[in-house]
């Protein structure tokens, strides 16, 4: 099974090149991979029937979870008939669709045939994990289909918001599987449905699962990307957002259901947005004009009510649920090819514009009546086979299955219109309107329509044929399977009865043209396409303004933020770790350190108030001679002088310097302004923080460091130096004074090329940098910058 | 064995001076930078090999035994993330000799690019390496004192006035560390980080997490947390393509890695963690608001570089050991991918001259190649599976699941939305740029500046490398497996903390 989803990368890996060889016959080769998926799981179906249910494993990286597993069941082949049939179909379909020469071949064809590997990986996997990735990968595949080249607007708008809405669900999706794996100790599928997890997060991850099943199935309110991804290729359309890729999401929910069927936070969901998608759906699909769209709302229809009979989750309506999922596979790729057909051949898919394409196309028409029947539940076609299990399967007398009938019902009525509308508008021949000119509608392209629209009649007489794969489904629910068979004929039964009102209703509906009248129904303002443009937007605007409100691009406020930061979130560990070991006191050591102290600290606050370089310059100078005279204090004269030393440099260099600019801070204003008071608070509180840091760190350390004390005892006699100082600098830890060389380096030649750079050409004026910065800043302030 | 850890500092270091010296000619440099970060490369896999197998390698510098000498020590980690920056450094080496960004002011004879590149590249291994807090800031100002010169190379006022807010922040963060060291000192009696865990565990609960939280702040401003990220988008957009890359790529990557190291070997797991959760589901949210505000490609890769330092932070503070693989993967991955971005986005302004989203279009028709460097690493930045983003993506949200606290859950939630949002933005950026009409290169707005654009070509050098870089982030992916049990084996030392401990001090756990 892993063989045959890698074959379809590989071969999509190699398809470009083939259609740079053979242009449109690279649709072809690619056909190749689906069938003989098609023909393998075929032969092979007694495994999973047998409840053998093969099961492969491909590692990844199993610490994280990361593994391929696959698993052949029911399901899975009931899914694989459709992804992999259903695609060779397609593919082939889109050799004769495709223009001759056409450029996007390569890409279209690699794409689709990567799809279907996307696609079988996705209904055979056994592993959360897995499916989310091949989940992810179809919706790529999507975006790139629906986007093709990206010329026009409406194609790129179309793209991004499949690709955003079903990335939403999809990601919410891998939320609820990895919070439902944590909540049952495995990733397995197979062996979380086999003993479910209760109670605690459940209800959250089986909520966040169905919402990606609801954007992957264009469920309300997530559906209007469904429509607007009709500006894809015409087959793209079928196989993807009609007969595969939307299917995923009703898969999803097929899959878990057995275990999940009874939780409310799973069912009411699913049955609610389900009847609402179904009925809006049939609402809308009765106003288009566009064939293509209107299957598009009839297919957001018919999702809905797949998703109700899941959500209903009993023994007949899960049955009926995976007869519908084949039959509308059937039908719809169908009309799809259908519209295809019409469209390449008369350049317009507009109801308004067609005529008599029903007496030009006999045959074509006769496939399509098939289809469409097939679709309004008319007997003798798979759709009526279904929907009459469907009728039985709600008909138990209970209230809840009541109220679901009524809305299926009315969702079918609905159904049963627009199907009339989609064959009359298509075939049908308008007096008012002149016979549209057409071509022969083409054998092979007919063909590939009436495979599966002749499927659908076979299938109805012989039910046999599947019911094994589909009941076998049904079987894994755990309730008792009633004595139950698909079939064309049970008798004249109640449900006979509503098809038949239905069809009756819906033939009514059609004639009386009542979409139209109840157009005002419902106001544009609540439509969803809006909500989605709305969010969109709201997210850009609130990205703006939050944004635009943080990044305020003035240095001295983010280096503001980052000093209250630093007080804040020590300051709250300290707090936080409860009562600390006192710590002995002294106010001083020497009597000495009191007036150096008092200088430093008159010395540091002066300075932001210098108005003058030069003042500032000398102040920040006695700030340091302070410190070098405290070092004296304190009996490190070797170190005191080296302060010293280093002062007397600065300062001269910087009056060098400063000589070259104005005397005064650019800076005019009035200082204690309020923003200088906050920053003045900001710089006295992270200071004094820091100093009683310092002050409760060295009361937690009692006597001196072992590292001190073997710098003192090993100086003299390990490297020779009776400075313990120069000892450590240039023996114990030289390593660290090679790196401050370095350091030294880096700047003597950072400040020569930035020298060179300057004699090369005319530098911007210091002066002028001033005026850039003060007029960029909001407040006002301005960036000092010394180097 | 012990000396190969100090060559992938010692190699860089001794290269940059011979570099210096050979400024006048341009091939001796480009031999010199590339021949070493190669050797480097090499090197770590040796290291990597070895500590794997036989645990943590140590180089006691003059043979002075730990605590009192300065102590190299490559462990699986570092021996990991040496190898990967060794990579990404060598990519945008060929990728600015390849833009001719190093031949800038040659005529000159301002030939600082190489020398500074390899001094910088020599802070970064000597801050994977180093097994000493004092020797750590001593990496740090080599690593950034190489970036000021770097980044200030052009001297127009905009740039001047970008870099002063990098350099004087870059300060800042340097001021504060060597407080943080200074208050170390004071309250244990060494800067040796084998030695500090024994130390600390002495000290009161409130001293130990406000130090703890104080390592956090001046290691976040490098990283770029919330909120001491500010600086970030407004600095690293000005700077020509590669230098952007390795900033973002790979300095900010060495502040999350001097957390990792110094939280999880210094500290112990206690209630000051959910503030770190918090801290990175906000820098995760609104690094990646800010992205989507951006339409200046740069400043947009810039805000979503800020949105995933919270995925790593987000795994440091579960501190499980699967979070903490996440971290490693997550690192691994992000390092390349975003150089690769950075990279990507100085061939699309090679080709188009703007930096301007609205104002590029139709990229992908034009110039398909680059369509696939931009589409692999924006796809797994934004952890579409298979990519290299999803496994360590993968790895995280199991781990946030895993712990199953409230907070623990809000900021797993919060990751998946970032996801989405991330991808959000790539989808602008691709729609935007990629999508549409093919539109004329514009006309270069600085024609004196380093970088040459607009000119609708690229040369071989940048592709080679930006592709090299592309192909590195999908080997990531397939190699998953191997690479994840590497990154579970080092998390577990981690968290463990003895091997490094026995390594560096000795069995007897001190002393001479």
């Amino acid at each position: 099974m892993l063989t045959a989803i890698a074959a379809h990368f590989v071969l999509a890996a190699v398809l470009p090149l083939i259609a740079r060889r053979w242009g449109r016959g690279a649709f072809v080769v690619g056909a190749v991979a689906p069938a003989l998926t098609l023909v393998l799981a075929v032969s092979h179906a007694d495994d999973a029937l047998a409840a053998r249910h093969p099961t492969e494993t491909l590692a990844w990286a199993p610490g994280i979870g990361l593994e391929f597993t696959a698993r052949f069941d029911e399901l899975a082949l009931l899914m694989i008939l459709l992804v992999s049939g259903i695609g060779a179909l397609v593919l082939c379909y889109y050799a004769c669709y495709a223009k001759p020469g056409d450029r996007a071949v390569g890409r279209d064809s690699a794409l689709l045939v990567l799809f279907a590997g996307s696609m079988l990986g996705l209904v055979l996997a056994d592993d959360v994990i897995s499916l989310y990735i091949f989940w992810e990968l179809t919706t790529v595949c999507s975006f790139l289909l629906v986007g093709g080249d990206g010329l026009t607007k409406k194609l790129r708008k179309s793209a991004t918001q499949a690709l955003l809405v079903t990335s939403l669900g999809g990601l919410s999706m891998l939320l609820g599987l990895i919070l439902l794996a944590s909540a049952s100790g495995t990733t397995r599928i197979s062996e979380i449905l086999a003993d479910p997890p209760g109670g605690g997060v459940v209800p959250i991850a089986v909520v966040l699962i169905l919402l990606g099943a609801f954007t992957k199935s264009a469920q309300v309110p997530f559906h209007p990307w469904l429509p607007g991804a009709m500006v894809a290729p015409t087959p793209v359309s079928a196989y993807l957002h009609a007969a595969a890729m939307v299917k995923a999401g009703v898969y999803l929910v097929a899959r878990f259901a057995p275990a999940f069927s009874d939780l409310p936070a799973w069912w009411v969901p699913i049955v609610v947005l389900g009847l609402w998608t179904m009925v809006l759906g049939g609402f809308r699909a009765l106003r288009q004009h566009d064939l293509k769209t209107l299957l598009a709302y009839g297919t957001i229809s018919q999702l809905g009510f797949l998703m109700v009979l899941v959500g209903a989750g009993t023994w007949i309506t899960a049955l009926a649920d995976v007869t519908l999922v084949l039959a509308h596979g059937l039908f719809k790729s169908a009309l799809f090819l259908t519209v295809g057909i019409i469209d390449k051949r008369t350049g317009t898919r507009d109801i308004r514009e067609l005529s008599g394409l029903g007496s030009r196309w006999p045959v074509l028409t006769a496939f399509a009546t098939l289809a469409v029947l097939s679709m309004a539940g008319v007997p003798p076609l798979l759709g009526f086979v279904g929907k009459e299990a469907a009728i039985e399967g709600l008909l138990t007398g209970d209230p809840k299955d009541l109220a679901l009938l009524a809305g299926v019902m009315l969702g079918s009525v609905f159904t049963v219109a627009y199907s009339l509308r989609f064959l009359v508008g298509a075939f049908g021949t308008r007096p008012t309107v002149a016979p549209t000119k057409a071509p022969p509608s083409g054998v092979a392209m007919t063909t590939m329509v009436g495979i599966p629209a002749v499927a659908s009649l076979v299938l109805a007489f012989a039910p046999w044929i599947v019911e094994p794969v589909l009941a076998g489904y049904a079987d894994t629910y755990p309730l008792p399977a009633p004595d139950y068979h698909l079939a064309l004929w049970h008798g004249l039964t109640l449900p006979l009865l509503i098809s038949a009102v239905i069809i009756a209703a819906g033939y009514a509906m059609y004639r009386a043209s009542l979409a139209p009248k109840l157009a005002g129904w419902i106001p544009e303002r609540m439509s969803a396409q809006n909500g989605y443009r709305a969010a969109v937007m709201g997210l850009d605007r609130g990205a703006l303004s939050i944004t635009g409100r943080l990044q305020a691009g003035s240095l001295p406020t983010y280096l503001g933020i980052i000093l209250v930061t630093m007080v804040v979130l020590p300051g709250a560990g300290l707090l936080a770790g409860g009562p600390l070991s006192p710590t002995e006191l002294r106010a001083w050591d020497s009597w000495m350190q009191l007036p150096l102290a008092v200088l430093v600290l008159a010395a540091a606050g002066t300075v932001v108030l210098a108005r003058r370089r030069l003042t500032a310059v000398l102040l920040t100078g006695v700030v340091g001679y302070g410190i070098g005279a405290l070092f004296i204090v304190d009996g490190g004269a070797d170190l005191a002088l080296a302060q010293f030393l280093v002062e007397s440099l600065t300062l001269v260099v910087f009056v060098f310097v400063i000589r070259r600019f104005p005397p005064r801070f650019v800076d005019a204003r009035p200082y204690f302004r309020r923003a200088r008071w906050v920053k003045a608070g900001i710089a006295a509180v992270a200071g004094t923080f820091v100093a009683v840091l310092a002050v409760l760190y060295s009361g937690s350390r009692d006597g001196l460091p072992e590292a001190s004390r073997f710098y003192i005892e090993n100086a003299e006699s390990a490297t020779g130096a009776s400075n313990v100082v120069n000892a450590i600098i240039v023996d114990f830890r030289a390593f660290d004074t090679i790196g401050e060389i370095a350091v030294l380096a880096v700047a003597a030649t950072g400040a020569a090329s930035l020298i060179l750079a300057r004699a090369r050409q005319r530098p911007p004026s210091l002066a002028a940098l001033d005026e850039t910065d003060g007029t960029d800043e909001t407040d006002g302030e301005r960036t000092e910058v010394k180097r | 064995m012990t000396v190969l850890v100090a060559l992938p500092v010692l190699l860089p270091l001794f290269a940059a001076a011979l570099s210096l010296i050979a400024g006048r000619s341009p091939r001796v440099q480009r031999l010199l930078g590339v021949g070493v970060l190669t050797a480097i490369a090499a090197i770590a896999v040796v290291l990597l090999l070895e500590t794997d197998r036989n645990g943590p390698v140590v180089l006691q510098f003059g043979g002075y035994a730990a605590p009192f000498g300065i102590t190299l020590v490559a462990d699986r980690l570092s021996a990991l993330l040496l190898l990967v920056s060794a990579l990404v450094t060598l990519a945008v080496l060929i990728f600015s000799i390849g833009q001719r960004i190093t031949d800038y002011g040659r005529q000159t004879a301002s030939t600082a690019f190489h020398p500074m590149y390899l001094m910088l590249c020599a802070g970064v291994s000597l801050a994977y390496l180093t097994g000493d807090l004092f020797n750590l800031f001593v990496a740090f100002e080599i690593m950034l004192a190489s970036s000021y010169v770097l980044i200030t190379r052009r001297t127009t006022a905009a740039r001047v006035r970008a870099s002063m807010t990098y350099v004087i922040v870059s300060l800042t963060s340097s001021l504060l560390f060597i407080t943080m060291i200074a208050l170390v000192y004071a309250a244990t009696g060494t800067v040796n980080l084998a030695a500090l865990p024994a130390k600390i565990a002495e000290l009161d609960a409130g001293v130990q997490s406000s130090l703890a939280l104080f390592m956090v702040v001046v290691f976040g401003i490098k990283a770029a947390l919330v909120p001491m990220h500010f600086w970030l988008p407004d600095s690293y957009p000005t700077a020509p393509a590669p230098i952007t890359a390795v900033f973002a790529g790979l300095l900010t990557k060495v502040g999350v890695y001097a957390l990792i190291r110094t939280q999880t070997l210094v500290f112990i797991h206690d209630a000051s963690w959910t503030v770190l959760l918090v801290i990175a589901m906000l820098t995760m949210i609104i690094g990646v608001l800010g992205a989507i505000a951006q339409n200046d490609l740069n400043r947009m890769l810039s805000f979503l570089l800020v949105s995933h330092i919270g995925y790593m932070l987000f795994g440091l503070a579960l501190f499980t050991v699967l979070g903490l693989a996440g971290v490693i993967l997550y690192v691994v991955h992000h390092i390349t991918v975003q150089a690769a971005l950075f990279l990507t986005s100085g061939i699309i302004t090679r080709h188009t001259g703007t930096v301007s989203l609205q104002a590029m279009s139709g990229v992908a028709k034009a110039y398909p190649l680059v369509a696939v460097l931009f589409a692999l690493p924006a796809l797994s930045l934004a952890g579409i599976p298979p990519f290299s983003g999803f496994v360590a993506k993968i790895a995280l949200l199991q781990a946030g699941a895993a712990v199953g606290t409230p907070v623990a859950y809000a900021v797993t939630a919060a990751a998946v939305v970032t996801s989405l949002l991330t991808l959000f933005a790539v989808t602008k950026i691709w729609v935007g740029a990629f999508w549409g009409k093919v539109a004329e290169p514009h006309a270069d707005p600085d024609p004196t500046d380093e970088v040459t654009v607009g000119t609708g070509s690229t040369s071989k050098g940048m592709l080679v490398a930006t592709g090299g870089l592309v192909a590195v982030s999908v080997l990531i992916a397939v190699f998953a497996g191997p690479l994840a049990a590497m990154s579970e084996r080092a998390a577990a030392d981690l968290l463990d903390g003895g091997a490094y401990q026995t390594a560096v001090l000795g069995a007897d756990g001190g002393g001479r």
